[in-house]
């Protein structure tokens, strides 16, 4: 069954760089959710989500991002989403998340980005 | 219209039949007249539509049928999704302003406006206990190739 696998790397930098396999649908977006709030709790909000081997995301999985930026804001981090698949950055315009969420090309780019 | 059945998936309401259906609706769709972006954006958008029924026709607990089947001809795609849960019309469903959906942290309410923004009709019946939400793409002709330029206009 097509499923979600998520890597999770905390970097020396206190960024943590997350990558996102297979499909983050209704089914499995609570497994993002989890991985997200559980670094939450361990005081981790700048995120780094590596989309470039998640070949599906629906309204369900970006609502895990849509909840977890503010947080992340609001605790001096962000959310960066790094190379997202075509089909996923269409599913993020369409959304009208991009100018939302900042999306970056390369890891040097999402370092870069928190500075 | 005239559109031929193409073909028909029958699932419980549960959120791990949801990639069955999207194979689903992805191998039907090669037979249809769409383009690879448009048959992509008709599988999220039944996938969208087909989550809302798992999530919320049903009282918890309660094993409901879903019932998906797909029409098309030439000129058109037609999918429909019937369920025999609550009542429920996405079309009273209204615009969500993203950035308001975000400042507020909220993760739902999302499906029906990609539904709207990627199907080009959506019409909802609820006939005999049942719904009966339509799904309507429109095959668009292709693309005829690099535009004539304007008499006296450079090509750069």
């Amino acid at each position: 069954m097509p499923d979600l696998n998520i890597t999770c790397e905390p970097r020396g930098d206190g960024l943590t760089f997350l990558t996102a396999e297979g499909f983050l649908d209704a089914h499995t977006f609570e497994k993002m959710e989890k991985t997200i709030n559980a670094l939450f709790d361990e005081g981790k909000y700048k995120l780094v989500v590596g989309l470039e081997k998640l070949d599906y995301i629906s309204s369900a999985g970006a609502g895990v991002f849509i909840g977890a930026i503010g947080v992340a804001q609001e605790n001096n981090g962000n959310l960066v989403l790094l190379n997202p698949t075509p089909n996923v950055k269409e599913v993020f315009d369409l959304l009208g998340l991009t100018q939302i969420f900042p999306i970056v090309g390369s890891e040097a780019e999402a370092t870069a980005f928190f500075g | 219209m005239d559109e031929l059945p193409v073909g028909e998936l029958t699932i419980t309401n549960d959120s791990g039949n949801l990639a069955r259906v999207r194979q689903f609706m992805s191998d039907v769709l090669q037979k249809t007249a769409l383009g690879v972006r448009e048959r992509n954006l008709v599988v999220l958008a039944v996938d969208e539509a087909v989550a809302n029924v798992v999530e919320h026709a049903y009282e918890e607990g309660q094993v409901g049928e879903i019932g998906v089947s797909l029409l098309a001809d030439a000129t058109r795609v037609v999918v429909h999704i019937k369920d025999a849960g609550k009542p429920f019309d996405p079309r009273e469903v209204g615009a969500v302003d993203i950035r308001a959906h975000v400042a507020a942290r909220r993760k739902d309410g999302l499906g029906i406006f990609m539904i709207k923004k990627i199907m080009d009709e959506v019409e909802y019946r609820f006939l005999e206990n049942r719904n009966r939400l339509e799904l309507v793409k429109f095959v668009k002709p292709p693309a005829t190739g690099t535009p004539v330029a304007a008499p006296g206009s450079h090509a750069g």
